[in-house]
């Protein structure tokens, strides 16, 4: 066996070693060690992105058919340690200010995010089960971090349960399928699911994992859990939830719809579309009611998600272009919206009820015009990155003759715009409460600078985001 | 006397399945009868693997089974663990008291 | 027939006399080196520390938890242990250092858990 032949999983290896050299050095620094476990880990998630750049660009296939590599899997890899790295940023003060600052908090970032990057650059049933199994299993634990708050080892409770009954509706999904075609490559389930008439079993193996997968992006009727983990959560891990774990999941349901059960799409189209209609209905209407911010951007993920799948509706190389590009923006914009709500501190506590918002234009005028530029960027308003992604998903679904669909879509913005529209309200015409404090630090500074110019000028030059989502749906489809 | 096909062995799989999914949810009692509907699940699914391997006359199955084992003894580790700290927190594990959030 | 039988089971009857040797062994030894205090405390039945004669559902120490949660994650590498040690002879050297990778990574969880303090009761 040549070294050449692990290069198509350069990255993940790297991680893995990265990550079990920092759990040693965590375990016998202790915690004052904290800082500097962190600044490697952020540091080890920039070489993985060199080295999947670097690495990882040809289409290949290694480890027995396990795992693989190719352009598509490659831009996920980079904008899931992106937005790991990000939310890694997100996280600092508020875990110093909440007593968190573990060794552990950034190795388990790490290793959800080496569990995503394997489960979407599986080749396998096998290979996709390992890297979702990583991914949820250290989730669970980043949800129940705070270990002396009932409300975060709820919502890890909550998670786990829910969670592990997903993993259990996918493995049976697995084994009916691999009954029925006899191996679990997706190179070979390839040809099994394209030829004429493919097994019973095979067809409702894949039911079951799209109902897993659906839980696992939290798309409605699938996402109980999501408000409670969300609200229960630390935020800085709620900042991740939203952010790195849906685009793996879109990301590998994309991958599975497009690559071994291509002869299966056009009877999962319609689940598709219940999926993403319940999702944009419910994340629209559901998150009016609530109080708890991080409730509503639980709602408003959902929401999204729904959007995402619009894409997925239209199909061809056309949706998954506008689903990615969809994914590509979203991230920034949840994450820069994260980064606000981790900035709302009045007295060194961490605000997160929505009227607290209140008379933010006043005392933090920069804070408010960046939070209003996420809300009126998710609401989809035509200069800014958030109109452009919706734009081209119902671009995409008007092509593909659901003009009904773009229609509904678009009746549903304008009613999510309602509650984004009630946080700018809240923000410069409700009465002042006292002052708020200075933003927590460089990091989350920076991080809303970043996101902030993002999606400020990708409506002035959207091409190199359009031809980096149009070359990786076409090394998926084309 | 009957013999026993690969449809007794998935007979019984989808019967233990359809026990785990439905304690998981009409279970109003105890959080560790959850887990324990957790296991069913797996351990259905492994019935599955074993069967569809031995028709097929393909280790897959099996190798796949031996992953499953051990991420399950991973999961309910984890549980667990979650369990216990939920337990400090709150002095119980009764189903109907996960109900601090709502909405 | 006869000396074809014995060839068969030969190296279960090896086994079965290394396993009655190293059993004899062990109680001998202990049996001649060890002090022997006999106690009534020591002859009774035990059940961790609990009195052995009372209600089966009362609450124990989460610590028990811990440690069978550890047992668990540690025994199941066995599950991986026997057929790879089975098969040794069909795999080759990529096989034999596939195992010692992944055990490898077992240490780093064993040393982690160790240098956490999970293994001390106190």
């Amino acid at each position: 066996m040549e070294m050449t032949s692990l290069y198509p999983v350069a990255s993940e290896i790297f991680l893995a070693c990265a990550g079990m050299l920092l759990l040693l050095w965590g375990a016998t620094a202790g915690e004052k060690s904290t800082g500097a476990i962190t600044v490697a880990t952020g540091i080890a998630f920039i070489i993985a992105i060199f080295m999947a750049g670097h690495y990882e660009t040809a289409k290949a296939v290694v480890m027995g058919g396990h795992v693989g590599s190719n352009a598509y899997v490659l831009f996920i890899k980079v904008l899931l340690l992106l937005s790991a790295l990000a939310s890694l940023v997100l996280s600092q003060h508020f875990l110093k200010s909440s007593k968190l600052s573990r060794p552990e908090y950034p190795v388990l970032v790490l290793f959800a995010t080496l569990g995503m990057m394997l489960m979407v650059s599986a080749e396998s049933l096998l290979g996709l089960y390992m890297g979702l199994e990583l991914q949820s299993l250290t989730l669970y634990v980043l949800a129940a971090f705070r270990r002396d708050n009932a409300k975060s080892s709820e919502s890890g409770l909550k998670y786990f349960v829910l969670g592990a009954l997903a993993s259990g509706l996918l493995l049976y999904g697995i084994s009916l399928i691999y009954g029925g075609s006899g191996t679990i490559l997706f190179g070979m389930l390839h040809e099994v699911v394209t030829a004429d008439k493919p097994p019973v079993e095979l067809v409702l193996g894949f039911v079951f994992i799209l109902a897993a997968m659906a839980f696992k992006i939290s798309a409605v009727p699938f996402h109980m859990w999501t408000p409670d983990v969300y609200e229960g959560a630390p935020t800085p891990v709620t900042a991740f939830f939203a952010a790195a774990p849906k685009l793996a999941g879109i990301a590998l349901l994309i991958k599975l719809l497009y690559g071994p059960f291509h002869g299966l799409l056009a009877q999962s189209t319609p689940i598709i579309l219940v999926l993403s209609v319940a999702s944009m209905t419910l994340g629209a209407f559901a998150a009016i009611a609530q109080s708890n911010i991080k409730r509503m951007m639980a709602y408003s993920s959902i929401g999204h998600v729904g959007f995402a799948l619009v894409g997925l509706v239209a199909g061809g190389q056309e949706g998954v272009q506008a689903t990615l590009l969809y994914l590509l923006i979203y991230l920034p914009m949840t994450l820069g919206a994260f980064g606000i709500i981790l900035s709302l501190r009045r007295d060194g506590v961490y605000l997160e009820q929505i009227s607290d918002l209140a008379g933010l234009s006043k005392t933090r005028p920069a804070l408010a015009a960046i939070m209003t530029v996420f809300m009126f960027s998710m609401m989809g308003i035509p200069p800014l990155a958030g109109f452009f992604s919706k734009f081209y998903v119902f671009l995409a679904v008007v092509e593909a003759r659901y003009v009904w669909l773009a229609v509904l879509g678009v009746c549903l913005s304008v009613v999510g715009a309602y509650y984004y529209l009630r946080i700018i309200k809240i923000m410069y015409f409700d009465k002042q409460m006292e002052g708020f404090q200075r933003v927590p630090g460089w990091g989350v500074a920076s991080l809303l600078g970043v996101t902030v110019l993002f999606i400020l000028t990708l409506a002035v030059k959207p091409d190199w985001a359009l031809s980096i989502t149009h070359d990786a749906a076409k090394a998926l489809i084309g | 006397m009957m013999p026993i096909t690969i449809h007794h062995f998935l007979a019984v799989a989808a019967i233990l399945f359809t026990i785990g999914v439905f304690g998981i949810f009409l279970n109003r009692k105890n959080i560790i009868v959850i887990l324990m509907s957790i296991e069913l699940i797996l351990l259905s699914v492994n019935i599955n693997f074993v069967a569809f391997g031995a028709q097929l006359g393909d280790l897959t199955g099996q190798v796949f089974t031996l992953f499953v084992l051990t991420v399950a003894a991973a999961e309910a580790a984890i549980g667990l663990a979650i369990l216990v700290v939920y337990f400090r927190n709150r002095n119980t594990i009764a189903v109907d008291d996960i109900n601090m959030m709502k909405g | 027939m006869s000396s074809e039988l014995i060839q068969t089971y030969f190296p279960v009857f090896v086994f079965l006399l290394l396993a009655i040797g190293m059993s004899g062994v062990m109680i001998g030894l202990s049996f001649l080196l060890a002090k022997q205090k006999p106690d009534a405390e020591k002859l009774s039945p035990y059940e961790c520390g609990f009195d052995p004669f009372s209600d089966a559902r009362h609450k124990f120490d989460v610590r028990f938890y811990l440690v069978s949660i550890l047992f668990i994650i540690f025994d199941l590498e066995i599950a991986f242990l026997f057929p790879w040690a089975v098969s040794l002879g069909a795999i080759g050297m990529f096989g034999f250092w596939s195992m010692m990778v992944f055990l490898g990574v077992l240490t780093i969880g064993f040393i982690y858990e160790w240098r956490k303090g999970a293994l001390e009761w106190e």
